[in-house]
């Protein structure tokens, strides 16, 4: 039988001060590159709305040149970008953003396509992908993938309530919020675009780690019915020791479907696969030092009336007389 | 023993079920052969549907445009809208096309393999409401625009500069002029309607039209009474007068100012045509029953019409009143070529020269005559548009991507748990096919978000699998047996893996429910994935075990 950390005891829930510290820098990098690129995140033209264009050229060619062609047409603002290899470039001109044809009832894409075809030759282009997004459907689209965010939360936490406590919910969501803005300073430190794909990267993120979560909860819920001497912290600790192998292995299947999206599966889907990479890790993470610390911390701090959970309330019982309530609960 | 074998019948049964959902199937689809004419193709394949970001093509919002006019019911006006796109698609030949409402004022239009972005835009968008003006023979505008020209002086509506570098038309009046002599007698040939227009020139003198002012500057007299030429680059300046308020008022009464769809090139620039028309139609398209593309070899490209016989009369009789005048053609208030002249009275038939157009154009006109004008103009609030190359580039690398992504699962699954890591590999299979077979009976759309769920299901879907074998692995290790660890093992795992994927599904249906297009095919797939997965992980994986179990009575060991 191949078994790795096996029958382990770590004290994870030592160490819960130095990895609160370590994620709240992470998070503060995140904040201060948003506020220093002023504009903040890099959303993408379905949020912005705008029109964005995938071409492909013949041979390969410079932004250089790319802008060259579209400042003639009247886009000197539109972003230039490599799009995986030197021959496809995507071009995208915000709504401002009109070019000098614009009153002949010439289209954004029309006008741009016609640029690079006049500069580069009508068959050394080739316009693969065309996007137009208008302003009012961007704004729409914001706002949703927002309510989304939010109705999941809401709903987690009802269900969580429903199969195990409210504190436990808490926990979760808490946890869950931490994996979204250490997602988000991960996306602002790669300056990857925010689209609707990685909200919804985000989102299946915020399942994986709660599915971590949920199944280390699951373990501390059944640890104390069982009628063991221990404190409550050491029921958390023994409870990550035990689902650490299910981790890991998970852990590791996961990675490597992420890796073979991040690697192989094309330029489309790669920030995608970026956040999905980063939030396997940091959904683990969050599992164990977000969730089970501040679940051991909620416990303390707002302790169950007796007969509410008879097993909680010896473990905070040998708690207290370990007298490691204190350490915990200092603020 | 009878529990296996009702186990054996249920995996026989669903293997069955889902083999049928994905049994590739006849379709009948309509496409238009590179003749124009509509087809009926039989096409085989499985039911498995691809999203217009894998096969290529075109999805569209469409919204209503009040821009122009105040539209009291959205809600209705999208409900009228929506069928006269339905017809105009139909017409158009797209294999299964969606079109639908979303939310109370948008229309949805996804054309798969649809290439050329523009014809489908204008079949979609055209508001093909046709009407028969007679153009004004008054001089109307002649005779207003001094006074127009002190509206836009007194509101300062014309650009500081008015002569803007590069455009020789304004303050230079007379070099104009010359320019279209000169043009008319330097290029006899260069296109029938320069000849037409110089005939007309020489009767009716245009030269009196410079007086100076903003306006008059930029417009000058065409071939024919009512037409007026206005260079290219000056037609955004001239629209945006003919667009303002007071211009409006001081326009001459039961007049409009039409722009043309013709351009003309004289003395190498280009001009286009303006037309000032009388405001009431002598008819419109509201009597056309049919109308068929065509060509001829004096007009080129045409579109025929026909009308009922209560239109036929009506227009029998006003084209009788109004023989010798010109009756300017005008689609969504826009003129169609350049007015012709009416010889006698018409009657049910007529025809619409399409100018330098090709063939296609005139098909899409002749559809959207037909289909009716749409109830309110539109406007595209969002354009998507995937070529096809894309879309077969996404699929292989999608492809790719998923099978390294299995291969590489099954790798650590049968490194680190043997036997019943292979179990579970079996299961896998399974998986795969039982999710594909999801997607096909629900009709969902595979997007490229979808593929990436589906590799990420992946992974995540031996999560079960782990978890039970986690437990067993304990269970063994207190000194149980085999037989009662697997049980132990399975029973322990279940709440875990019950909750987990519960909240994950959650989770999906909120995307689904919020969601749009790729991301809604992402939610559908995430979901088939999980319920699969729990099939196949836990039922199956399970009757793996009692098979096996039975066939090594009295085991001691398990390889896991």
């Amino acid at each position: 039988m191949l078994r790795i950390l096996h029958g382990t005891h770590y004290d994870f829930i030592k160490w819960w001060k130095h990895m609160a510290i370590l994620t709240a820098i992470w998070i503060a990098i995140g904040l201060v590159l948003f506020f220093a690129r002023g504009r903040g995140f890099n959303y993408s033209i379905e949020f912005t709305g705008g029109t964005l264009m995938q071409a492909q050229f013949a041979k390969a060619t410079t932004d250089d040149e790319v802008r060259g062609a579209l400042t003639q047409a009247g886009f000197p603002h539109a972003e230039i970008q490599q799009f995986g290899s030197p021959v496809d470039y995507t071009v995208r001109a915000r709504p401002e953003e009109q070019g000098t044809t614009v009153a002949a009832g010439d289209s954004t894409s029309k006008q741009i396509e016609r640029a690079l075809k006049a500069h580069f030759g009508d068959t050394n282009v080739r316009i693969v992908r065309t996007e137009f997004v208008g302003p009012r459907v961007g704004e729409e689209l914001r706002r949703n993938a927002l309510i989304a965010i939010l109705i999941s939360f809401g709903v987690t936490l009802i269900y969580l309530a429903i199969r195990f406590e409210w504190r436990f919910g808490v926990a979760a969501v808490v946890a869950t919020a931490h994996d979204i803005l250490t997602t988000l300073a991960f996306i602002m430190m790669l300056h990857l675009e925010i689209s609707l794909t990685v909200v919804a990267a985000i989102l299946t993120v915020i399942g994986y780690s709660l599915n971590d979560t949920i199944i280390i909860f699951d373990r501390v819920r059944e640890n104390l019915k069982k009628q063991r001497k221990e404190s409550l912290r050491d029921v958390m600790n023994r409870s990550i020791n035990e689902t650490l192998p299910r981790s890991i292995m998970t852990h590791a299947t996961t990675l490597a479907a992420t890796l073979a999206l991040l690697l192989f599966a094309g330029e489309v889907i790669r920030p995608f696969s970026w956040v999905m990479a980063f939030g396997i890790f940091t959904g683990t993470f969050s599992s164990i030092y977000v969730a089970t610390a501040l679940l051991l911390y909620i416990e303390q701090r707002w302790p169950r009336r007796s007969g509410e959970s008879k097993g909680t309330a010896r473990a905070l019982a040998e708690d207290r007389r370990q007298g490691r309530a204190d350490k915990m609960a200092t603020r | 023993m009878s529990n296996l074998k009702w186990r054996l019948i249920g995996i026989g049964g669903l293997t069955v079920l889902a083999a049928f959902l994905l049994f590739p199937r006849n379709k009948t689809v309509q496409q238009r052969g590179s003749d124009g004419v509509l087809r009926e193709t039989v096409q085989r394949h499985v039911p498995l549907r691809y999203g217009l970001d894998l096969q290529g093509g075109m999805h569209l919002a469409l919204e209503v445009d009040d821009s122009k006019q105040v539209v009291a019911n959205k809600s209705e006006a999208i409900d009228r809208a929506l069928k006269t796109v339905r017809n105009r698609i139909e017409g158009f030949g797209v294999s299964e096309p969606v079109i639908q409402k979303a939310g109370s004022d948008r229309i949805i239009v996804e054309l798969p393999g649809i290439a050329d972005q523009d014809r489908a835009l204008a079949v979609v968008q055209n508001q093909a409401f046709l009407e028969f003006k007679i153009t004004d023979e008054t001089q109307a505008l002649e005779r207003v625009l001094p006074r127009l020209d002190a509206i836009i002086k007194d509101k300062k509506l014309a650009p500081a500069t008015a002569s803007t570098p590069g455009t020789p038309t304004p303050g230079a009046p007379k070099g104009l002029q010359g320019l279209l002599t000169s043009a008319d007698s330097g290029k006899p040939d260069s296109s029938k309607k320069v000849a037409a227009a110089k005939t007309d020139t020489t009767s009716k003198d245009s030269l009196q039209l410079n007086a100076g002012g903003a306006l008059s500057n930029l417009i000058q007299q065409g071939g024919m009474s009512g037409e007026y030429f206005v260079e290219t680059a000056n037609v955004a300046t001239v629209d945006r007068f003919f667009t303002d308020s007071s211009v409006k008022a001081a326009l001459p009464p039961a007049r409009e100012v039409l722009w043309g769809t013709d351009s003309t090139v004289m003395g190498g620039r280009t001009y286009k045509s303006l037309y000032v028309v009388d405001s009431r139609p002598i008819i419109t398209g509201e009597f056309l029953v049919d109308a068929k593309p065509n060509t001829s070899p004096l007009e080129g490209t045409i579109v025929q019409f026909k009308m009922n016989n209560v239109g036929g009369r009506r227009f029998r009789n006003e084209t009788g009143k109004h023989v010798g005048d010109y009756m300017a053609i005008v689609l969504d208030k826009r003129v169609m070529g350049r007015p012709p002249v009416i010889q006698s009275a018409i009657g049910t038939d007529g025809q619409i020269t399409m100018g330098g157009k090709d063939l296609a154009a005139a098909q899409d006109l002749a559809l959207v005559l037909r289909a009716g004008a749409l109830p309110v103009p539109l406007k595209v609030a969002e354009i998507r548009s995937i070529g096809p190359s894309l879309g077969q580039d996404s699929i292989n690398k999608g492809m790719r991507a998923a099978i390294i992504a299995v291969a590489l699962v099954v790798l650590v699954m049968v490194v680190y748990y043997r036997l019943s890591g292979l179990l579970a590999v079996g299961a896998l299979a399974f998986y795969v096919l039982f999710t594909l077979a999801t997607l096909a009976g629900f009709d969902a759309v595979l997007t490229l978000p979808g593929i990436a769920g589906f590799v990420l299901s992946i992974g995540i879907a031996v999560d079960a699998n782990v978890l039970i074998f986690e437990r067993i692995r304990e269970e063994l290790d207190r000194g149980k047996t085999v037989r009662t660890a697997i049980d132990e093992g399975f029973k322990h795992a279940m709440p875990a893996i019950i909750d987990s994927n519960v909240s994950t599904i959650l989770t999906a249906a909120v995307l689904y429910q919020y969601g749009t297009g790729p991301v809604k095919g992402f939610a559908v797939t995430l979901i088939a994935g999980i319920v699969a997965s729990l099939i196949s992980a836990i039922f199956i994986v399970r009757t793996f075990y009692l098979l096996w179990l039975q066939r090594t009575r009295g085991t001691q060991t398990l390889s896991i």
